[in-house]
């Protein structure tokens, strides 16, 4: 199963270089990055080459963080790739909480990252139709 | 509780005779003490003045007449002008911790002194507190009655006293594990921030020490406090009151029903009064305390107003002590804000917080003006545990705690969270409230 990182950050300058130094320091890669905001505080999520070390870091500098479960799925980066992954979910009636992607080789592949409730029965789904599902 | 203690074969009162004494006899004593305390008073500069017009007292009624004791009067006059007796009697001084301008200074005879021990003594034998306890003292040392009472009263009973002050929480760690500690003093805050340090070390508060009893005292704070520090620690935890003006700690003192502190009569004449009016209060009324000492005589202080809100409980104590107790304090007078012209108390921001499991130790209220509008934000850590990454989920807290401290102070607050260890942590007596309308 894939996961991601989720901060919790004061709405403050400052606050992700804090975190990118961290990684940097520890030499760990970041691969994605995206942030909810409400109002005062908010949320970033990471995804980095080494996931478990990443959270433990930040963990150990006092940061809110938790270790989620999400797809992480490899689609071919060309036009309607994405549309093809959304349209098998709804077909299978599955909701999308969050979803973000970052390309891996360009014009040739990109990663996709989906928060869903059911992570293994979606990591199936998509296997199943031929998908590589991606455990970081 | 860890380890049950056989009291079986000591008496459950430290001075029998007086705890339990019978209501009429104590307001004989009560009245006694209030004419002999005027007598003497009106020996010092201060009061010599003060009551020049007032020759002698026979009875309350004469009494309720004569003029309050502030703060300010402490802090305007030479400290000596309260002295009632040559200063060679005068074996002591402490000094209030002063949240606001300059010290008021507290003297004592060598008997004071005694008469002081004796009566802390008596509130920590109530609680259960014996020769074979190990007390370490969390409190300040020195010009702070909090620590000195406290120790005085503990070796009075026989307890080995661990001196430890304020501070340097891995060394009292230390000190509670190595000497198997079974009793502490100390402030509500800093035993939350031990609570907080333990679990952020992988430690387990219940498991870790051979505690029963905590002592907290110097801090107004809420009951909800007092059970989330009995349940983080498996202990009895006991709230205790006092202030320097008075002694210091072991004016008053809750018993093991945990249900009001008893306010120990023979030692200080109390009135509940109308802040405002100063108009003396019906029992059971809430209003601010005001006392009499009614044994010292180094330096009497004849209806201190001590600025602290509370009312007389008037049901008889199940623990058969017959000095009436006072409820918890609500906050001290002067700990009051006003926020869009509503009194607002820190302790009913505290208690509201601290009913939701989510929320952290900490916390902090901000009071900003801005463009003529009161603001209010109270600042809260979320505890780790508690955060899934769900950005919903801390609206919603954020919505539901808000609504709640609405329903209780009648004001709107900010809600703010804060990332975790961002809020200041003192080890004495933490400064929740910012007001930065003054500066």
């Amino acid at each position: 199963m894939g996961k991601q990182i989720s901060i919790f950050v004061e709405n403050k300058p400052g606050k992700i270089s804090k975190i990118t130094e961290i990684l940097g320091k520890n030499k760990i890669n970041l691969k994605a990055m995206t942030i909810a905001d409400s109002g005062s505080f908010g949320i970033i999520k990471i995804m980095t080459d080494n996931n478990q070390k990443a959270y433990e870091v930040l963990k150990d500098n006092n940061f809110l963080v938790s270790l989620q479960d999400v797809v992480v799925v490899e689609i071919p980066d060309k036009v309607g790739s994405f549309h093809k992954v959304a349209k098998i979910l709804e077909r299978n009636d599955i909701n999308i909480e969050d979803a973000y992607g970052f390309i891996t080789q360009e014009g040739v592949k990109a990663v996709l990252i989906l928060k869903v409730k059911d992570t293994k029965k979606v990591e199936e789904i998509l296997k199943n139709r031929g998908y590589k599902v991606i455990q970081f | 509780m860890k380890q049950k203690q056989d009291f079986s074969s000591s008496p459950d009162y430290w001075e029998e005779k007086i705890e339990l004494i019978e209501k009429g006899k104590l307001r004989d004593i009560q009245l006694e003490g209030l004419i002999s305390s005027f007598e003497r008073a009106k020996k010092s500069e201060f009061y010599k003045f003060k009551f020049k017009d007032f020759e002698k007292i026979k009875n309350i009624d004469d009494f309720e007449k004569l003029p309050f004791t502030t703060k300010f009067d402490l802090v305007e006059n030479d400290p000596f002008a309260f002295l009632s007796t040559d200063i060679k009697n005068i074996v002591r001084v402490h000094s209030s911790s002063g949240t606001t301008g300059r010290s008021k200074y507290i003297f004592y005879t060598k008997r004071d002194i005694n008469t002081w021990a004796d009566t802390v003594a008596r509130c920590l034998y109530m609680i259960g507190v014996r020769k074979e306890d190990v007390f370490q003292n969390m409190m300040s040392y020195g010009l702070f009655t909090g620590g000195l009472g406290l120790h005085y009263g503990a070796e009075r009973i026989g307890c080995l006293i661990i001196p430890a002050g304020t501070g340097n929480t891995e060394k009292q760690l230390e000190l509670m594990k190595q000497l198997k500690t079974t009793v502490i003093h100390i402030t509500p805050s800093y035993l939350l921030y031990i609570a907080h340090f333990i679990e952020e070390n992988g430690l387990s508060p219940k498991r870790e020490f051979n505690l029963r009893i905590a002592v907290v005292g110097a801090e107004p704070h809420s009951e909800t406090t007092r059970r989330k520090l009995e349940n983080i620690f498996g202990i009895n935890v006991y709230n205790c009151y006092g202030l320097s003006e008075m002694n210091g700690p072991g004016v008053a003192f809750e018993c093991p029903f945990k249900d009001g502190l008893h306010l120990w009569e023979d030692q200080y004449y109390m009135e509940i009064i109308n802040p405002k009016t100063g108009k003396v209060l019906k029992e059971g009324e809430e209003g601010e305390l005001v006392l009499t000492t009614l044994k010292r005589e180094g330096m009497p202080l004849i209806r201190y107003r001590t600025g602290d809100l509370t009312k007389i409980i008037k049901e008889k104590c199940k623990c058969g002590r017959t000095h009436r107790k006072i409820q918890r304090i609500k906050g001290r007078a002067d700990d009051m804000f006003i926020v869009k012209g509503v009194n607002i108390f820190p302790s009913q921001i505290e208690t509201v917080i601290m009913d939701f499991p989510e929320v952290d130790k900490n916390y902090q209220i901000i009071i900003d003006r801005k463009e003529g509008l009161d603001i209010l934000t109270v600042q809260i850590e979320i505890k780790k545990d508690f955060f899934k990454g769900d950005i919903n989920e801390l609206k919603n807290l954020q919505e539901k705690i808000r609504e709640e401290l609405k329903e209780k102070i009648l004001v709107t607050p900010i809600v703010e969270f804060v990332e975790p260890g961002t809020l200041p942590t003192t080890t004495g007596k933490a400064k929740r409230v910012i007001d930065k309308r003054r500066l």
